[in-house]
């Protein structure tokens, strides 16, 4: 593992909203974290916690309306997205900070060949390349065999593994610095799941880019990511190196998810896991937003909600009773 | 193992779909048993067959050859009362709950037309069974007047487990009921499954591609891979040690997270499978995973291997399945 240098992004008490009918809708409440240059930082949360809210917000690509940046920096290399102009966004989109999505077969035009898709980045951003030979480079890259013939082929003739691959295939087309990676094998089988994970690592360690890891599965991120952030109700619970975060995690919603990933190994009793559901960002509990769900809820946890706390060498959680 | 114990014998099955010349063999010669209150795992690829053996045996799809026996009796040849006992005794769970259910229609309508489409005759019956039902799969029966898009995907996986439940079925076969679900949700509808299988003595197929969450509600795994059967094993057995590498790859491909942190020192190799599974119209000679295999020799290539027994209660469909098991 290549020591990280400088710091690529740096997202500092971000805050997402939504309008609705009764008021905004914080989905992402004052999240800070960075990733540095050729680093892996992994998100961490379920469904609703802001996770994905937070990935667009890095492109500034969260619709408005009905989304507000509503406060908070996010800097790219220094200069903060939230206040670029539309040219500079758009040399920052695709080209710095590239996005893979959950499902590739939403992602791409079912009308347009694969080859074509691939290649459209390299048109907008790319002067004087041949944009056919660079599109059956990447997919070479990226693992597609037959490029020359799979090129012309349309996204329903692909499986969603190859599927996968041209969605990488047109998010490297610029080599950007940024990946960001939003859920890449929730929709496919565990060995594609797996062959996708082994590509990404393999991928950044040739081309030295940041990713940034956005699942919901711990046990994803256990051997890639060099850094944890775990998401709950639009806030960071926890921070640190991962295998600090894994061996040692601190906040009981850390330890719950940690404790839902059905394992391989032990007996095959019961799985603990986490009652109750995620909160609906509409109508948060009040102190810290974890109390209604959480085992080791005092009065304290409901009335006041905790600092964001150092609890060792770069790890940090967000919980009132993290001693005990 | 005592036949009159097994609720459901599936001998021989062949589902093809496609055209005669070119037939794409969907399941293609599969033998399977379900003994009363046993819950068998079936895992596999996507486009291995899993679905459509699990359909098959609910008799959802015809069948090309073999027989299924429900409780003895061959289901192809139910018809009339027989057929509507036998719709109401195996019951399925889908992967998608939302799409199973009428968004036009509150949820404890949709679980009382179940029961009066079985001969509850009684109004009031039916809505006490209704929020019976959903006190036993932990809803509150006050939801019950609620539609389907009021709930999370975790609570309609619970409705979707109610409604199969309404009609006290024996077996349930279950096709990916938590793949859509995060993981601490997922943890809460496998947990009940688990109780609802004892409370009510049930017997489960649980479809998954995932090796790790099907071992917590499995007495039994049977792997299959394009259409047949790799391996069978008791769960005890089969999480020590995989009898087949295709078992191996799966195995392995589970992202765990003691594993993961081992691989970080260097201490864990994963093995990684090369490729899709290839299309069940193709016809690939000897083993039809040989292609795919780690372990392949020059033998795989040529011969078939058939499912034979390599321990006790442990089929394996590997000519070096003794190998494998070392």
């Amino acid at each position: 593992m290549t020591e990280p240098n400088g710091i690529l992004l740096d997202v500092q008490d971000l805050r997402t909203s939504f309008k609705a009918k009764r008021g905004m809708v914080r989905a992402v409440d004052g999240v800070s974290f960075a990733v540095r240059k050729g680093e892996t930082v992994a998100l961490v949360g379920e469904s609703g916690c802001g996770k994905s809210v937070t990935a667009l917000s890095l492109a500034r690509l969260v619709p408005q309306p009905p989304g507000v940046y509503e406060g908070g920096r996010i800097l790219y290399e220094g200069r903060d997205v939230l206040r670029m102009d539309e040219a500079a966004l758009r040399e920052l989109r695709g080209k710095e900070i590239s996005y893979v999505f959950q499902e590739p077969g939403e992602s791409l035009n079912p009308v347009f060949r694969v080859g074509y898709q691939i290649g459209e980045a390299i048109r907008l951003h790319r002067a004087n390349v041949n944009v056919r030979d660079e599109v059956i480079r990447l997919m070479n890259l990226v693992g597609l065999p037959e490029p020359e013939r799979r090129m012309d082929a349309y996204p329903n003739e692909l499986s969603g593994g190859m599927q996968q691959r041209a969605m990488i295939a047109m998010a490297l087309a610029c080599s950007p610095n940024l990946l960001i990676a939003d859920e890449p094998t929730t929709a496919l089988d565990v060995t594609i799941q797996a062959q996708i994970m082994e590509l990404l690592g393999s991928l950044q360690k040739q081309l030295g880019m940041a990713v940034l890891l956005i699942t919901h599965n711990l046990g994803l991120v256990a051997d890639v990511a060099h850094w944890i952030n775990v998401m709950y109700a639009g806030r960071i619970v926890e921070s640190g190196p991962t295998e600090d975060v894994l061996t040692h995690p601190k906040h009981p919603y850390t330890i719950g998810l940690l404790e839902a990933v059905p394992r391989l190994e032990g007996t095959a009793g019961r799985l603990k896991g986490i009652d109750g559901t995620v909160p609906n960002p509409a109508q948060l509990p009040s102190g810290c937003k974890f109390h209604p769900r959480c085992g080791k809820c005092q009065a304290i946890c409901r009335e006041k909600e905790p600092a964001f706390e150092e609890a060792g060498p770069s790890h940090s959680v967000k919980c009132h009773l993290w001693r005990s | 193992m005592n036949r009159a114990n097994n609720l459901v014998e599936a001998i021989d099955v062949r589902v093809y779909y496609g055209t005669k010349r070119r037939p794409l063999r969907a399941v293609d010669g599969v033998s399977l048993t379900i003994a009363r209150g046993e819950s068998v795992g079936l895992v596999g690829e996507s486009g291995c067959g899993k679905s459509t053996l699990g359909r098959a045996i609910l008799r959802l799809e015809p069948l090309n050859s073999g027989t299924i026996l429900y409780e003895g009796t061959d289901v192809a040849k139910l018809a009339g009362a027989g057929l509507k006992d036998f719709r109401r005794k195996a019951q399925m769970i889908f992967q998608d709950p939302f799409g199973s259910l009428n968004p036009r229609m509150s949820v404890g309508h949709a679980l009382e037309e179940v029961l009066l489409v079985h001969g509850e005759r009684s109004a009031e019956t039916r809505q006490a069974r209704a929020a019976e039902l959903f006190r036993a799969v932990g809803l509150d029966p006050a939801y019950l007047r609620r539609y389907p898009h009021e709930f999370s995907g975790g609570q309609r996986q619970r409705i979707g487990i109610a409604r199969a439940l309404a009609v006290k079925p024996s077996l349930l076969v279950a096709d990916e009921p938590v793949s859509a679900l995060d993981v601490s949700v997922q943890v809460q509808i496998l947990n009940l499954m688990k109780d609802l299988k004892q409370a009510m003595s049930l017997s489960y197929l649980f479809i998954a591609h995932d090796l790790a969450v099907v071992r917590y509600v499995s007495d039994r795994i049977v792997v299959m891979y394009l259409g047949k059967v790799v391996e069978s094993a008791p769960s005890s057995a089969l999480y020590v040690r995989a009898a087949h590498p295709y078992t191996e790859a799966l195995l392995s491909a589970v992202p765990d997270v003691g594993r993961g942190l081992k691989a970080r020192k260097g201490k864990h190799k994963r093995i990684v499978l090369s490729g899709d599974i290839p299309s069940a119209t193709q016809v690939i000679p000897g083993c039809p995973f040989h292609p795919r295999c780690h372990r392949a020799k020059a033998k795989c290539s040529t011969e078939l291997p058939a499912l034979r027994d390599v321990a006790a209660g442990r089929k394996s469909a590997c000519h070096f399945a003794e190998e494998v098991l070392l």
